[in-house]
């Protein structure tokens, strides 16, 4: 087990690599040995990244260096930098490899039976792989070069998982969209590696984080990470595309998609705090991702309320939640240079924000999944169209309801224990900040209520009186999502306690990080 | 505990909220078990009076979501106009929006290392 555990960062990338090359072949064979193959290498990923995520909890941070005979040889004999790949995971990365692992998972099994009826499933399945490889090499990777290429793999997959449908021609077009704005972004990403690379000869963060001197590049690289980042997550007003990306994808794509949106802002922290963190101007930047934060929460709302499209609906619905997490970890970040002030209230403000991030992977996926099951049946996305449909699906309705009493932030339900945490330790912040905050989740509720009564309510439509619930492995995967979020709603200090401190304290430690890589010279 | 969430001055305890909900619908079932018991499913008692006018079938009677929160966006008109305009769908403009983003961020992050 020992030894399992040793390897389990380079595993839990290379296994969903393996199984994306080995589906086409088993594809060619059996669908149904392709499914379970499928399934079972996600529920051993799961089972990697749980016991990593335990390792890490007891032992610190764990370093995986390839190709050096010993995994934590980070810097080889004669050299003084390192120089080879390094994975290097700490609480941050671990903890959102756990949601990306358990998403993951949940959107494979949902799309069993949603994807069932279409063509080419043998290659929705190998892209489905490597998106789920991309996004945990983003987490797990220690070097800057291969950030973007890990960035770069989610993407391209992500574009042509959203292009997967080819009969609807709005498919084709939020591919297009998505392809274009990531390329744009990755090639801002690689311009601001370039930038770090030709002024300090190094790639790997760690080793970065030691060096950089905030020159004014390092500042135009630092502009350039976090509005590429920013745009991938969608933060208002660079979100434009995401509504037309999102909207359009099977919704098991979308499930994923949104945990790529939270993949881009780990990124977008771990260089905001461990590459930049030692010179960073720290209240700058912390109010520039504030601002951008309130407006993404603001306009993602007010937009929300507009839509008639259920997925649309749910894409700025998607939109607005990210501005919670920028808020709080903008908050945390404001104040990472005044040690009182983050001991009072920005610790707190960081872990609520990134709290929000696990709540959101299981609630946003769950609603997009909801929404999904509502085209499966209807085969309109248009909300004015639905009605009634309560009556024959009673467990999309329970879920449904889960999820919106979730996102709106009802108590007892899990989204409160984060957005309680980011209310109370942002007002001390600033005022507005919290006000914002709950006007925003009013109007979450209200317009989730509004397409709650219009899809669900009332008497049976003619049109829908002979369907019947979706299949069961929809709602398994549904079920999933939510099982997690009751968990969460029970026990949200043991959640806290075990992923949410240990993810906000790695990102204010960042001499550990530095540490794990160049203090590691046998 | 680990049901209770706290952080020096954020108290949470989900299961005080489940117990309140579960008293809640209790007294809920209770009230309505107190109900009039002579009312007949299907009988005239069940219809609807609207005044006297023609009741529309139960399916043509459902408000869609075009008619929900009218007020709220007759009132917010302005609003509505002035954000939905950038919403072109045209890719042009997102990536025009994304060159205007890092202009203003590397403006703000120079000034800000001149005033340091």
């Amino acid at each position: 087990m020992a030894s399992l555990i040793a390897q389990s960062p380079i595993l839990i990338i290379a296994i969903p690599l393996a199984a994306a090359f080995l589906i086409p072949l088993i594809g060619m064979v059996s669908q149904k040995a392709r499914n379970a193959l499928v399934v079972v290498s996600l529920v051993f990923v799961a089972f990697l990244v749980f016991a990593l995520a335990r390792d890490i909890s007891i032992n610190g941070i764990h370093i995986y260096t390839l190709g050096a005979t010993s995994p934590d040889l980070t810097i080889p004999t004669g050299f003084m930098v390192p120089v080879r790949i390094i994975l290097e995971v700490d609480g941050m990365s671990v903890f959102f490899s756990i949601i990306w692992s358990i998403v993951s998972l949940a959107a494979a099994i949902y799309s069993l039976s949603h994807i069932a009826s279409e063509t080419g499933q043998t290659r929705f399945y190998t892209l489905l792989m490597l998106m789920v490889m991309g996004g945990f090499g983003l987490m797990y990777t220690g070097d800057l070069f291969n950030l973007f290429v890990f960035l770069e793999i989610a993407s391209i997959s992500g574009a042509a998982l959203i292009a997967y449908r080819t009969k609807f021609a709005d498919t084709q077009e939020g591919g297009f969209k998505y392809i274009v704005v990531s390329a744009i972004a990755s090639l801002m990403v690689l311009f601001a590696i370039g930038l770090l690379y030709a002024q300090y000869n190094s790639l790997n963060i760690a080793y970065l984080a030691q060096v950089i001197q905030y020159t004014t590049l390092d500042k135009i690289a630092l502009a350039l990470f976090l509005i590429a980042f920013a745009m991938k997550t969608g933060m208002v007003p660079l979100h434009l595309w995401f509504p037309d990306a999102y909207s359009v994808a099977p919704a098991s794509i979308t499930g994923m998609l949104v945990i790529t949106s939270h993949a881009c802002m780990y990124a977008a922290f771990r260089i905001c705090f461990t590459l930049y963190g030692g010179v960073i101007n720290a209240p700058v930047v912390g109010w520039i991702i504030i601002a951008f934060g309130l407006l993404t929460m603001f306009v993602g709302v007010t937009m929300a309320v507009y839509q008639k499209d259920v997925m649309r609906f749910m894409s700025y619905h998607a939109i607005s939640q990210l501005g919670y997490m920028w808020i709080g970890v903008g908050v945390g970040l404001a104040v990472l240079g005044n040690p009182q002030l983050l001991a009072t209230f920005g610790r707190d403000a960081m872990s609520g924000g990134i709290f929000h991030i696990l709540n959101h992977a299981m609630y946003k996926p769950l609603l997009f999944f909801t929404g999904g099951a509502l085209f499966h049946y209807t085969g309109t996305r248009d909300l004015t169209k639905m009605g009634g449909l309560a009556h024959k699906m009673k467990w999309t309705t329970i879920l449904y309801m889960i999820g919106t009493l979730s996102i709106s932030g009802i108590p007892p339900l899990n989204g409160f224990s984060s957005k309680i945490l980011i209310y109370e330790s942002v007002y001390q912040f600033h005022p507005i900040l919290t006000i914002t905050g709950i006007i925003v989740s009013i109007l979450t509720l209200a317009s989730f209520t509004k397409a709650f009564h219009s899809a669900f309510m009332g008497a049976e439509l003619p049109e829908y009186k002979r369907g019947k619930e979706v299949p069961r492995s929809m709602i398994i995967g549904m079920l999933i999502l939510a099982a997690g979020i009751i968990f969460v709603t029970l026990f949200p200090s043991l959640v806290v306690d075990w992923a949410i401190h240990p993810a906000a304290d790695a990102l204010i430690d960042q001499s550990a990080y530095i540490n794990a890589v160049t203090g590691a010279i046998p | 505990m680990k049901f209770i969430l706290g952080s020096g001055y954020t108290f949470w305890n989900p299961l005080i909220w489940i117990i309140v909900f579960l008293v809640v619908m209790v007294m809920v079932y209770f009230f309505r078990r107190r109900g009039q018991k002579g009312y007949k499913k299907g009988t005239d008692q069940a219809r609807i009076f609207l005044c006297g006018e023609e009741v529309p079938e139960a399916e043509q009677r459902h408000i869609r979501v075009g008619n929900i929160y009218w007020g709220f966006f007759e009132t917010l008109k302005e609003y509505y106009n002035f954000i939905l305009k950038p919403h072109t769908g045209i890719i042009n403009d997102y990536i025009l929006w994304f060159v205007v983003a890092i202009a203003i961020t590397v403006i703000i992050l120079l000034i800000a290392g001149l005033a340091k």
